[in-house]
């Protein structure tokens, strides 16, 4: 009829694609709390270690994306090796071709937007298929795996991903609370936060056995009584090891999260009045974080799709050897610590340094190119979502019309237009500002905490707002405000 | 051949008759799933699934328990490969 | 519609100076939040970060028996 469109190529594939059905009522608010929060610790739990990868081998390859682990609640060598990364990179990326007319699809067609979520559905898939065998053939498991092992590995990796998508589609749907990848998302920032501060797991940090905590302010108890270390390197190791989080970074992360804060409240204020009845002004807040985190896990997703081409042509094709004319174009990577990948040259422009002081001697370039396009595209999105994601400047023209509201002193047919200025700058410098915050913590060397946090304090902070709305709306009978006292207020 | 003044009243209509084929068009394809009026991302939240789709129906409480079974399948391979104390 | 959008896009694109003029007057029109509204802010995100990240902490504690029998 119309011709070619890509989102039909998924209809040969839409009987084996498993949906989770709609919720046949709206639930209660309790419901949703119990939805929500199983689905967070199934998720949490499904963090296993891999099975079937030996485990004294040395990897001929570590972990070449660390810096963007956290922004997707993806953990090194667990089921989750890539987290939610590619459901959310690839629902924020088809959502935005959608809404820019790359991908033709009407949204007004209850068809239409069934095959549309069908193929991303179905990308998303792909991605886990292909991500994963990426790092299977890189080495990144040990070389000389068998035929048996690999399919066991990308049972593994390949499932895991498939339970987060439908987990994620839970929420989605109505059965937990607003939006399943940033709920995710939260929790385990919320849960690796807490985990590097006070985590009291022991981790082995030499051959010799001795153990230290995951925690930094645990770590720093511990160092008391250590015996392989004085008291005084114990309590300087405590702040500056590198190896594990420390209570620097840990200190930054706070402050971060406290700035992120601060930031929330911005807004200016439009007046505006109703039609309909006289002397009733108000006035319409602009928030300045209009899009959120969301420009910043944009910036991010892009990263990680740079960073997976880079490491597959790298690995796979230049076989990280300096000689190979791939790596001579795009650099190889190092081993740092044994778990780090790091990339050396025009690679490592695109990557935070590892530490600040030494970043600036190594890779000074690292520190213009990688805030330069973080800033870019996080500002080019914000600016381009708010106009497509259905709360442009356009559709609240509609809404004020509907409710008999209008700007003050503008003319009534300029609703739009007038909107459209502070909205769209305040997107766009939004974004900027968040994306500055998170350069700021990667520049002093955070490997992703800082962005991971901008991220966790910025999407608790949308789900909370709309968790409340919820609670006031719905929540009246529910036993958990009995338990739990009187709601948060906001 | 009447010829009308320019300007007044048709100009008016005129012009606001364009505009609402202006605003008609810029409607006609909605950018997404929320300017469509049916849910959906909205600037500041990203939600992916929100219609119910063609394909393998399952109930949500199906899946929390097949994410549970495949975890601990997953556990049983960590066991299996512990007590044959080799990888397969 | 759509030339002006443009227009405003190459604004913001090719123009780093102007954007952040702009920006920078926006902000400084922005209405900040107040001491106390800045508190009540922090300790409703704080605590549902704490809660959440301390119960989900405490999912991940069951990794650590799990590690010891299975590697």
């Amino acid at each position: 009829m119309a011709g070619f469109r890509l989102i039909d190529t998924v209809k040969p594939f839409l009987p084996f694609l498993p949906e989770v059905e709609l919720p046949y009522e709206k639930l209660q608010f309790d419901d949703k709390v119990l939805y929500t929060v199983f689905i967070g610790l199934i998720y949490l739990f499904a963090q296993l270690p891999l099975a079937g990868i030996e485990k004294d081998i040395v990897p001929t390859i570590n972990d070449p994306i660390y810096f963007l682990r956290g922004a997707f609640a993806a953990e090194p060598r667990s089921l989750l090796e890539f987290g939610i990364f590619p459901i959310f990179s690839t629902g924020l990326i088809m959502q935005l071709l959608a809404g820019l007319k790359v991908i033709k699809v009407n949204f007004k067609l209850q068809k239409d937007r069934e095959l549309f979520q069908s193929f991303t559905k179905l990308m998303i898939f792909v991605q886990y298929f292909i991500f994963a065998n990426v790092f299977i053939l890189a080495g990144y498991y040990g070389t000389g795996l068998t035929i048996f092992q690999i399919a066991v590995l990308n049972f593994q990796l390949v499932g895991a991903g498939v339970v987060a998508t439908l987990l994620v589609e839970i929420i989605d749907k109505g059965f937990g609370f607003t939006s399943g990848p940033m709920v995710i998302n939260t929790i385990a920032i919320a849960t690796n936060t807490i985990a590097d501060i006070i985590g009291v797991s022991q981790i082995k940090i030499d051959d010799e056995g001795h153990t230290e905590a995951q925690g930094a302010l645990i770590n720093l108890v511990q160092g008391f009584r250590a015996k392989h270390k004085t008291i005084l390197g114990s309590i300087v190791s405590a702040f500056n090891r590198d190896y594990l989080p420390n209570l620097t970074t840990a200190v930054i992360v706070l402050i971060i999260g406290a700035v992120v804060c601060y930031f929330q409240n911005f807004r200016v204020e439009l007046p505006i009045r109703s039609t309909r009845a006289r002397a009733s002004n108000t006035v319409y807040p602009v928030r300045l974080l209009n899009v959120a985190s969301l420009s910043l896990s944009f910036s991010y997703s892009l990263l990680f799709y740079i960073h997976m081409t880079a490491f597959a042509l790298l690995t796979l094709v230049g076989k990280n050897d300096p000689s190979n004319i791939v790596c001579k174009i795009l650099g190889h990577y190092e081993n740092v610590n044994n778990i780090l990948a790091v990339p050396t040259f025009p690679l490592s422009m695109f990557a935070p340094p590892r530490s600040f002081f030494g970043g600036l001697v190594q890779a000074p370039l690292s520190f213009v190119v990688f805030p330069a396009f973080i800033i870019v595209t996080g500002v080019w999105f914000a600016y381009k979502w708010q106009g497509i994601s259905g709360q442009s400047a356009r559709d609240l023209a509609v809404d004020f019309k509907e409710q008999g509201l209008t700007l003050a002193g503008r003319r009534e047919q300029n609703v739009a237009k007038e909107l459209d200025k502070p909205i769209s700058l305040a997107s766009a410098t939004g974004a900027a500002v968040l994306a500055a915050i998170a350069i700021a913590g990667e520049l002093l060397g955070l490997k992703g905490k800082a962005t991971s946090m901008v991220i966790g304090i910025c999407g608790g902070f949308s789900l909370l707002e709309l968790i409340t709305l919820d609670y006031q709306q719905n929540g009246s009978g529910s036993s958990l405000s009995q338990v739990l006292g009187a709601p948060t207020n906001m | 051949m009447s010829s009308t003044p320019p300007g007044g009243q048709r100009t008016l209509q005129k012009r606001r008759q364009a505009q609402a084929a202006k605003d008609n068009k810029a409607k006609q394809t909605p950018t997404s799933t929320r300017s469509a009026g049916f849910g959906g991302s909205s600037n500041s939240i990203l939600k992916i699934f929100t219609d119910e789709a063609n394909g393998l129906r399952v109930d949500p409480l199906v899946v929390l328990f097949l994410a549970v079974g495949f975890i601990f399948s997953v556990v049983a391979l960590h066991v299996i490969s512990k007590v044959t104390g080799r990888i397969f | 519609m759509a030339g002006e959008k443009g227009n405003q896009n190459e604004n913001i694109l090719e123009s780093p100076v102007k954007f952040f003029q702009e920006g920078n007057s926006f902000l400084s029109k922005c209405k900040k939040p107040n001491f106390k509204e800045y508190m009540q802010i922090v300790r409703a995100v704080g605590i549902g970060f704490v809660a959440v990240g301390v119960i989900g902490y405490a999912i991940k504690l069951i990794h650590i028996p799990i590690r010891y029998v299975i590697v």
